[in-house]
């Protein structure tokens, strides 16, 4: 049925400013809201050894003023304004966006500038954002059950450095941070020519674009960064480590596996062997653990999809009483029969439904389509491939996921992870 | 050396506004009393379902916590027709998800999907509501599960300050319990869940609102054919114990070794949902804590650095309510952080909000309105809202009028009823010893409770108390 299925193309403008900012509009006026993102070409890949967990800082410091904009002023007008904003840093980007009603998109425009081109940065705001990143570190990280695999098993996966480090970064390299360390990077990364705006919702077209060109086109481009290298060999950087964590419960473990860069054919055939593996109440691994064995309390896996080589993950919290080395098998059991046998036909046509139901549901939002072009102008220059996206992973054959399972999910390049409770004793 | 522009120097003018209007809906109810609203919205190929039902965890009768929301979650675990596999292998197979959830005061099950596929989709939500069979092997695995979930949430820090607050606010009555225990769900039986389920699920006390790329009048058919040969039945409103007066400030420390912060919770009971100060409370709250903009985000974040975020909160139930301060801290800053908010909360109780603060509230209050009706599950939840506390018609159509109508001196008046330092519950986890030295200032009466909820004393209670 899904081949009936065919999805309104997004209404997608591209274009450059002279200072080489990449601009992409996608009007749709079904509700007076318009959101703004803006993605710069910089993540946790491009820090430098002794300095994880910059990246994330510096995300800190782009909320705490500009020449015309005080600190924190940027939360206060957006949200006096109606409307709603964040940042995010991963390894690939750091983004920035806000949600308006449609007539304050000005605002939007006028305090994303602002920082692009005279970020305020003093020690006093360094300090207190170091603090408040330390917090957060904390919070998500060193005082939750199971807070630190993900960034253990990254370190176990990935060999260069560009991609094994965490995001959020230590607390010595936090602490090492300068004022001299955050002019530079805002120089070097904060540049026009590395950044890409996206404005999707409800706008005149041609008012956008002369309030783009007079925010934005006086800011002064700058020598690009070097290109990275991200490259990685297949093998991964450690098999196996145990690792005592004091707030777990109950020990569990975390399988990651090295795979292919995101939207190569290889590595859109595992996004859907995985789905097939562990999403949903029907998946392969909830019926034979959660469900038929009835050995694991929690079951989860999903894929980190990178630039470079990228990663897909399934991990277990077992019952108290059941052997680990079991369900692993039954894990590792579950990939080889699709590396054999492939997928079956109501498997196939499982995930291609809710390949459709995804897509057509994260267009509902002028943010999450905002978000996703923006990905794709920045990361693959093509921002309308947003509307191409779901025909290539629709176009996955059962033969290229058996195949692509049994060459990328085998124990060569998989990471174990097993985590023990070290409290209470 | 060049200058700035003046644009540059000042906030940019507004666009003209444009209009945002809430679709109005209309009202069908069934011979059997099932209640129907539909809102045709085609923006684009989606149907969102919600059947809802007046019954929640709070109706839990005596001795049977936890079985409001078991019969919710069995409800996929089996019916006449299907297995639970079958169901799941049916709903995801159109790439469709269907999930029933019980709260405190409702259960509500969700269903949604490609519109295409959305006769079928309703005919398995319609046989999971109308059929299910709680099978045997299905409840004990639901029990067993339950019981090591119930073990892990004992981890995680968020939860223990919850458990604490809602005991302490709410005493005796249901709300007070934020989760049965290990021995509530092992006497839960099959029995017992077929009670529940006829008692709680009958059209007379459920309204379905349909949200989607449909024809009104074919879809009510569609639910007519499914739904009328409900029988309706007889909804007992039960009793509930009154909510405790609180006289004074408490401390009570959750110790958890090793904890790399403190978790505060400063509560007091406040509004009901339907309470008539609901707008001003809203706004007074806006104002002191609910954003990264208000009062105590700025000082306890953006000025000290105590915390990632601090934030006020209000829950407001059907029967009560209340107001809580909350934010992880470092633990060294426990002490410091509890001074912080009571200087907030005393500033707002005490002091008129300028003009200009009071605006930036209500702005923002009237702003993101339109945003969380952007997405069609965003406006299926505010009129499922609306209809289950059975707020005015033109609630939503109203909701930004009403915003704009609060005065400074409204919010000083219920900053003054419900904002209640004196009586405040404070409870922190984190390491105790570290803890109650800092935070013992702050109040006369002092308890300590372990993570499993006993009742506790530091292994050098001494030093502590000196």
């Amino acid at each position: 049925m899904t081949e009936a299925f065919k999805l309104q193309p997004l209404d997608i403008e591209e274009y450059s400013l002279e200072n080489g900012l990449r601009v992409v509009l996608n009007k749709d006026e079904a509700v007076p809201v318009v959101s703004v993102a803006v993605y710069y070409n910089v993540g946790s890949r491009n820090e430098r050894p002794g300095r994880t967990g910059f990246a994330h800082l510096f995300e800190h410091m782009m909320f705490q003023g500009s020449e015309n904009v005080p600190k924190a002023g940027h939360f206060q007008y957006i949200m006096k304004a109606g409307g709603t904003m964040n940042g995010t840093t991963s390894s690939e980007r750091t983004n920035y966006f806000e949600t308006l009603p449609a007539n304050q998109l000005p605002l939007a425009l006028w305090l994303e500038s602002d920082r692009m081109r005279s970020l305020a940065v003093t020690q006093e705001n360094l300090d207190n954002q170091r603090e408040a990143v330390k917090e957060e570190k904390r919070l998500r990280y060193d005082n939750q059950p199971y807070g630190q695999i993900f960034d253990l098993i990254a370190e176990m996966i990935y060999k260069n450095f560009a991609n094994s480090h965490s995001t959020i970064g230590s607390m010595e390299h936090l602490d090492a941070a300068s004022v001299e360390d955050v002019r530079e990077f805002f120089r070097v990364y904060y540049a026009p020519n590395n950044a890409v705006i996206t404005i999707s919702g409800s706008f005149d077209t041609q008012t956008v674009k002369e309030l783009i060109e007079k925010y934005f086109g006086d800011i002064s481009k700058q020598p690009l960064p070097a290109e990275l290298d991200v490259s990685e060999p297949t093998e991964v950087a450690e098999t196996y480590r145990e690792w005592e964590d004091k707030l777990a419960p109950f020990p569990a473990f975390l399988i990651g596996w090295k795979v292919p860069a995101r939207r190569t054919p290889e590595y859109n055939a595992l996004y859907l062997a995985g789905k097939m593996l562990y999403d949903g109440d029907s998946s392969r691994l909830y019926q034979k653990l959660v469900k038929g064995d009835e050995s694991v309390i929690q079951l989860f896996g999903f894929t980190d999809e990178r630039r470079g080589p990228s990663s897909i993950f399934v991990g277990a919290i077992p019952k108290p009483d059941k052997d680990l080395s079991k369900i692993r098998d039954v894990i590792m059991h579950e990939v080889a029969d699709i590396a054999k046998n492939g997928p079956d036909p109501n498997e196939m046509q499982k995930v291609n439904n809710q390949l459709v139901n995804d897509a057509v549901r994260t267009r509902q939002s002028s943010m999450s389509r905002a978000q996703q072009i923006a990905e794709f102008a920045l990361y693959d220059g093509d921002p309308s491939l947003i509307n191409s996206e779901l025909e290539e992973l629709l176009a996955v054959t059962p033969d290229q996921i058996r195949e692509a399972v049994n060459k990328y999910l085998n124990t060569e390049n998989r990471a174990l992870l097993d985590i023990v409770p070290a409290g209470k004793g | 050396m060049t200058t700035i522009p003046d644009f540059r120097k000042t906030v940019p003018q507004p666009l003209p506004p444009v209009q945002f209007n809430i679709p109005n809906f209309s009202r069908t109810t069934l011979d059997n009393g099932l209640k129907i609203v539909v809102i045709p919205d085609s923006r684009l190929p989606l149907v969102s379902y919600r059947l809802a039902f007046n019954w929640g965890d709070v109706n839990d009768p005596e001795g049977l916590n936890g079985i409001s929301s078991a019969v919710a979650a069995m409800l996929n675990e089996g019916t006449f027709e299907y297995s639970s596999r079958q169901l799941a292998d049916q709903i995801e197979r159109l790439g469709a998800s269907i999930s029933v959830h019980a709260s405190d005061d409702f259960t509500i099950l969700s269903a949604s999907s490609l519109s295409l596929y959305g006769s079928a989709i309703l005919r398995l939500a319609a046989e999971m509501a109308l059929r299910p069979t709680f099978p045997e092997e299905e409840l004990d695995l639901y029990r067993r599960n339950t019981i090591e979930h119930l073990k892990f949430q004992r981890s995680q820090p968020g939860f223990l300050a919850n458990e604490q607050a809602a005991r302490l606010l709410f005493g005796g009555h249901p709300y007070s319990r934020v989760s049965p225990s290990a021995d509530d769900i092992e006497k839960l039986t099959r029995d017992e869940l077929q009670r529940i389920h006829s008692a709680a699920m009958i059209p007379n006390n459920a309204t379905f609102v349909v949200v989607g790329d449909v024809d009104k009048e074919e879809i009510v058919r569609e639910i007519d054919d499914l739904f009328s040969g409900w029988r309706p039945g007889e909804y007992i409103v039960p009793k509930f114990a009154d909510f405790p007066e609180r006289k004074e400030r408490t401390l009570t420390v959750v110790d958890r070794p090793g904890s790399a912060q403190s978790n505060i919770v400063l509560a007091n009971r406040a509004i009901d949902r339907k309470n008539p100060e609901y707008f001003p409370t809203i706004v007074m709250n806006q104002v002191l804590g609910a954003g990264a903009s208000s009062r105590v985000f700025m000082n306890l974040r953006e000025e000290k650095g105590y915390t990632y975020g601090a934030y006020t909160r209000l829950d407001t139930k059907r029967l009560g309510g209340d107001f809580e301060a909350t934010a992880e801290v470092r633990t060294a800053v426990t002490g410091d952080s509890l001074k912080e908010f009571f200087y907030e909360l005393e500033r707002i109780r005490n002091e008129d909000v300028p003009g200009g603060e009071l605006d930036d509230a209500k702005n923002f209050l009237t702003g993101v309105f339109p945003i969380r009706a952007e997405t069609q599950e965003g406006l299926t939840n505010l009129i499922v809202n609306q209809l289950l506390f059975d707020l005015p018609n033109d609630y939503l159509q109203t909701y930004r009028k009403n915003i704009n109508a609060i005065t400074s001196d409204d919010v000083r008046r219920v900053a003054g009823l419900y904002v209640r330092p004196d009586e405040m519950a404070m409870v922190i986890v984190g390491d105790a010893k570290e803890i109650i030295p800092q935070a013992k200032q702050f109040a006369e009466v002092i308890e300590i409770f372990d993570t499993e909820g006993n009742s506790t004393v530091l292994p050098d209670h001494e030093a502590a108390a000196n």
